[in-house]
């Protein structure tokens, strides 16, 4: 008895030092801020602090682990070569599981930190937290493509094109390229608002003259045999699949697919299905998951891939090389993604330096919103500039189209702006 | 009409990958009444074992599959011996969190090897092209998952009906204490019994993975979502997992198959059999099979 | 009891009333007063930063549904596997009034205290319609019949157009005596919310255990058969658990959506409900201080685990896996561990603590 007693008090006592001792960390935080406004005066090199919050581990974690890295190592790049100058930039990222009651409390620490510019993930928190961001009146880059962000936004600015504008970028590419009448089209789509959002504007767009056929919209669930919707899909007439999910449920259809030998081998082959996809379908993962089935599908994003050599993808795999990542991470588009959302978040730091405005929350939403016409910010990791602007808070507007050809991925022409998105 | 048969072919396919999920469950409850939330998490397990095996190692995947099964058999046997031992006779809700605290640590294992956020897929082993016959067609890979989940299903039956082991662990479900009494050893059969359940799982989990690819999240999804198939069965009748499997397969395909799409419904194969579970515990609590225990309140 | 109610040693009642007090000698009376006043006043003196002020009040909030969770889970012995699912149900009832009138209509940001109440009991409502299969069934099939509400709610939630398919709805702020609730005093004004609730709600569980209703709860959970024969329905008095429980978890959702200024269904998903078993179990299930450590322990848990993970990042660069493994893996053997060593949870030390405290400087 007297032991169990000694034993509990003990834990007691080391649960009460560990609550005071977080309590105390809070404490230190006021006299650690002083005594760095005592060295700001003093001019010594300064430190820009910035956030990011995202999911590590938990859902989407395989693309949010190697985005995670592609952020450090540019932040520790630009340290290192000195972008800045004598400026550092320190960059918190935490994890949040996808969890937007995580990514708050991440924000608020961030905030309470004193960040100047904020990088987001999910399209939940990012939604979640829209009030926050306008209220702290700081810039925000998520990885979350979904247009809703924008919606009565006016500090969150996508890295890229917009999920719908990809959506209607590959119908049109489909509209284009199709041989015959209007093509028949499925949409293969997320159960969740970040699937289901895209579909409206497509429909949108068919509405304004896009001339493809809506024939369905599947919603997948877990499922493990595709093959009757296949099937139906078939029997339909359907030529064209275009996916917007993430990489497994796409992975699981075309292998059925591909049993069934209804993938076709080149774009609109007849009696054939030509499967394409959205920004988070795609990428080596999907071929790491659908293995040969993965042939002939047709994907589009903005950033430039490692299996496409250029002084981008040249300038990314030295990175990753530089601090030791793997292959897997080095070619994963979502470490290039990463990269890029660092590379903006550095490229306007360098301007508000460059301008001598203090570097400030405003400063640096300004400069983002300055980031246009012989402005615009080019990254080299994306197929075309970055812009922003009041009204344009999608970064990179052009889409590459990009074809797996024997187990990589191959550029299609050249990058393009979609006609009918530009019109919404 | 075909679409209907290749509609029932695809769900019979899905419900026997869902039975041999399944088993697992009612090979644990079955013999100690415990019910395992941390299933998904061996079942991804197994199959990031047979791939490990297979690509890492270089070991001809029959012979790799083999051997993840022996592995997770030990391993689930370890870890009842470590984790659930100690609470034999403890209420069940303590042992349900166990299990459950066993999925967060089991997570926690995974996102330490590369499997936890990186996406794989199997060399395929298989003749790509499919069997077809009139109009309705099914896979290599769905056919041998198919004769896999009869052969250890029926192998199952066998074990709990004629072998010596088999019945003692049937005792034990029925009556620890006068099981103990005729020297039948109750913790060995609790550790056989996770034990056999591991080894359903590696198998399932390489059966799933070679259809879906391995993707964590996906793979470790599958524990929960067997659970209606689990419970219409009868949590303790290998039988019941078996027919449960099936109707629940056929359900679904049928769900996805007409309903979607139409009347503005989407995705309903995700959730009908939850409204078909809860349905079903209101009219028979016990499930198809599971043995009533006669109790009036 | 003695006369001096300041310094009463050991169990001496005359009565069954005396012995059915919440504070059985002044001196604990004192000390939970102070105690109370202390929780009310230290952030007036001591002003913690927006992050902690959010981890408190999540705390607090947590401890909320967890009160709901240990009445039916500890006190009726139900277990439920969707909780989160109730919590849910409060903060969507409050999303629904957003999205038909407005997320600042006066009825939102004016009458919130009411709004919490209406969350409360549709929580309730709901709490009773899913302990309905209680009437049947028990033990593993009711849990599962908890889940299965979950999986549901989870899909209707994303299906639905009206509730934005699970994306944030926003929810305005509220208006206090002085004025809208701004953001830099949001936390704070919403601690002092939340604590009053914890008080009031802490002294209605307390009460409620010391009345018949309370008692047929935990008479049904130790032996339903016996409870019957003593004249109480054991099926309602389950239905009954998982209203209550519902209550709770409504007025805990309701909050949720307050304190975040919006609702999505992240935060009601099947690992919440397993985050709040985990409470309730590390906690001690069963007892009223339980749902005070619970929450605590798990969500200080968390943060602790996060600082070390940033600390070993910093040792091990390049092990990312490591430390971002280190959170489940923490939480998971937190888990275990409690259930092989301390099975009544931390509630448990506390008793043992008292014990000894009371009994010092004499072992017994």
């Amino acid at each position: 008895m007297k032991k169990t007693s000694v034993i509990v008090l003990t834990l007691m006592i080391a649960f009460a030092l560990a609550f005071t001792w977080s309590c105390a960390k809070e404490e230190e935080k006021p006299v650690a801020e002083a005594k760095k406004e005592e060295v700001m005066m003093a001019d010594a090199p300064q430190v820009y602090k910035l956030g990011l919050s995202l999911a590590i581990t938990g859902p989407t974690s395989d693309a949010g682990n190697p985005y995670s890295k592609g952020v450090e190592d540019y932040f520790r790049y630009a340290n290192e070569t000195k972008i800045l100058g004598e400026d550092t930039i320190e960059c918190f990222i935490r994890d949040d599981q996808y969890k937007t009651d995580v990514t708050k409390r991440n924000f608020e620490d961030f905030m309470t930190e004193g960040i100047v510019f904020y990088l987001n993930y999910s399209t939940g928190s990012t939604l979640g937290l829209k009030r926050d961001f306008e209220e702290e009146k700081i810039a925000v880059v998520p990885a979350s493509f979904h247009a809703g962000n924008l919606d009565d936004s006016n500090y969150i600015f996508l890295p890229i094109a917009s999920y719908s504008k990809q959506m209607i970028g590959l119908a049109e590419y489909v509209a284009t390229n199709h041989a015959g009448d209007t093509p028949k089209v499925a949409l293969f789509i997320h159960p969740s608002a970040f699937g289901r959002g895209p579909v409206e504007d497509t429909k949108k767009a068919v509405e304004k003259g896009l001339k493809i056929d809506i024939v369905e919209v599947v919603e997948h669930g877990k499922d493990l045999d595709n093959t009757a919707t296949l099937q139906r899909l078939q029997s339909k007439g359907v030529q064209y699949v275009i996916c917007h999910t993430v990489q497994s449920p796409v992975a699981t259809l075309i292998k059925d697919a591909e049993r069934q030998g209804m993938v076709a081998g080149e774009f609109g082959e007849a009696g054939k299905i030509t499967f394409l996809g959205a920004h988070y379908t795609g990428g080596n993962d999907l071929i790491a998951l659908a293995g040969s089935a993965a042939n002939n599908y047709f994907w589009s994003t903005s950033y430039t891939l490692t299996s496409e050599a250029g002084p981008g993808t040249a300038a990314q795999l030295d990175l990753a090389k530089r601090y030791g990542r793997d292959d897997k991470a080095a070619n994963s588009h979502n470490y290039t993604n990463g990269v890029m959302v660092a590379q903006i978040a550095t490229e306007v730091l360098r301007r508000a330096k460059a301008s001598g405005k203090p570097i400030t929350r405003e400063s640096l939403y300004d400069e983002m919103l300055a980031m246009n016409g012989y402005n615009a910010f080019y990254p080299l990791t994306t197929v075309g500039p970055v812009t922003y602007s009041q009204s344009d808070k999608e970064g990179v507007d052009e889409l590459q189209i990009y074809r797996v050809e024997e187990g990589v991925f191959r550029a299609v022409g050249a990058p393009f702006m979609p006609e009918f998105a530009m019109k919404m | 009409m075909s679409y209907f048969f290749q509609l029932v072919v695809s769900g019979i396919v899905v419900g026997s990958i869902y039975a041999l999920s399944a088993l697992g469950f009612v090979l644990i409850y079955k013999s100690s009444r415990v019910l395992n939330i941390a299933h998904g998490q061996i079942i991804a397990a197994g199959a990031f074992i047979t791939y490990a095996l297979t690509v890492w190692a270089g070991i001809s995947i029959y012979i790799s599959f083999l051997l993840s099964v022996v592995i997770t058999f030990f391993l689930a046997m370890s870890v009842e011996r470590i984790f659930l031992r100690r609470l034999i006779g403890e209420p069940i809700i303590s042992v349900i969190m166990v299990t459950i605290g066993l999925m967060s640590i089991i997570d926690g294992l995974v996102y330490l090897t590369p499997f936890g956020t990186e996406n794989f897929s199997f060399p395929a082993f298989l003749p790509k092209t499919p069997i077809t016959f009139g109009g309705v067609s099914i896979s290599w890979t769905q056919l041998v998952g198919v004769i896999i989940t009869t052969i250890l299903i029926a192998s199952f039956s066998w074990f709990f009906k004629r072998s010596t082991i088999g019945v003692s662990m049937r005792a034990v479900s029925d009556d620890q204490l006068a099981s103990m009494s005729v020297g039948i050893s109750v913790p060995k059969v609790f550790g056989l019994a996770w034990a056999t359940a591991g080894l359903s799982a590696a198998a399932a989990g390489s059966i799933i993975g070679n259809i879906t690819g391995l993707n964590f999240d996906t793979l470790h999804a599958f524990g929960i979502t067997v659970f209606p198939v689990v419970i219409l069965g009868g949590l303790d009748s290998i039988i019941g997992a078996v027919v449960a499997g099936i109707i629940m397969g056929l359900i679904q395909q049928f769900a996805a198959g007409y309903l979607d799409g139409h009347w503005g419904l989407y995705g309903t194969a995700d959730v009908l059999p939850y409204i078909i579970l809860l349905v079903i515990l209101l009219f028979k609590p016990h499930g198809l099979f599971g043995i009533h225990e006669i109790e009036r309140v | 009891m003695s006369a001096n109610r300041w310094f009463a040693t050991g169990n001496f009642f005359t009565t069954y009333k005396e012995e059915q007090r919440i504070f059985l000698t002044n001196i604990d009376r004192l000390a939970f007063a102070l105690f109370l006043a202390a929780l009310f006043i230290w952030p007036l003196f001591f002003k913690l930063s927006n992050k902690y002020m959010l981890v408190i009040d999540n705390i607090l909030i947590a401890i909320v549904a967890i009160y709901g969770l240990n009445l039916v889970t500890g006190y009726a012995g139900l277990i439920s596997i969707g909780h989160a699912a109730f919590v849910g149900v409060g903060a969507y009832t409050l999303a629904t009034f957003s999205q038909l009138l407005g997320d600042s209509h006066v009825v939102i940001t004016h009458a919130w205290p009411l709004m919490i109440l209406v969350s409360g009991c549709m929580g309730a409502a709901f709490g009773a319609f899913v302990g309905l299969p209680a009437i049947r069934i028990k033990h593993l099939y009711l849990a599962i019949a908890t889940l299965s509400f979950q999986m549901i709610f989870q899909w209707v939630i994303n299906y639905l157009k009206f509730f934005d398919q699970g994306q944030t709805i926003y929810i305005g702020r509220v208006r206090w005596l002085t004025g809208f609730v701004g953001r830099d005093e949001h936390y704070f004004f919403w601690y002092y919310v939340i604590m009053f609730l914890v008080v009031v709600m802490g002294f209605g569980v307390r009460n409620l255990m010391r009345t018949r209703y309370g008692r047929c709860l935990i008479a049904v959970r130790d032996n339903d058969r016996a409870a019957d024969a003593m004249g109480m329905h054991p099926g309602f008095t389950k239905v009954y658990a998982f209203a209550l429980a519902g209550f709770f978890a409504g007025v805990a959702g309701a909050l949720h959506a307050y304190l975040y200024r919006g609702v999505g269904i992240e935060s009601f998903t099947l690992h919440q409900s397993i985050t709040y078993l985990a409470m309730a179990i590390v906690g001690g299930l069963g007892t009223l201080p339980g749902a005070f450590f619970g929450p605590i322990a798990i969500r200080l848990l968390d943060l602790q685990v996060e600082h070390l993970a940033e600390f070993a990042g910093t040792i091990l660069t390049g092990a990312m896996n490591l430390a971002t493994a280190l959170k489940p893996l923490a939480f998971g053997f937190v888990i275990v561990l409690f259930l092989m060593f301390e099975p009544r949870g931390i509630a448990n030390w506390w008793r043992i603590i008292r014990t000894y405290l009371k009994l010092w400087p004499f072992r017994y």
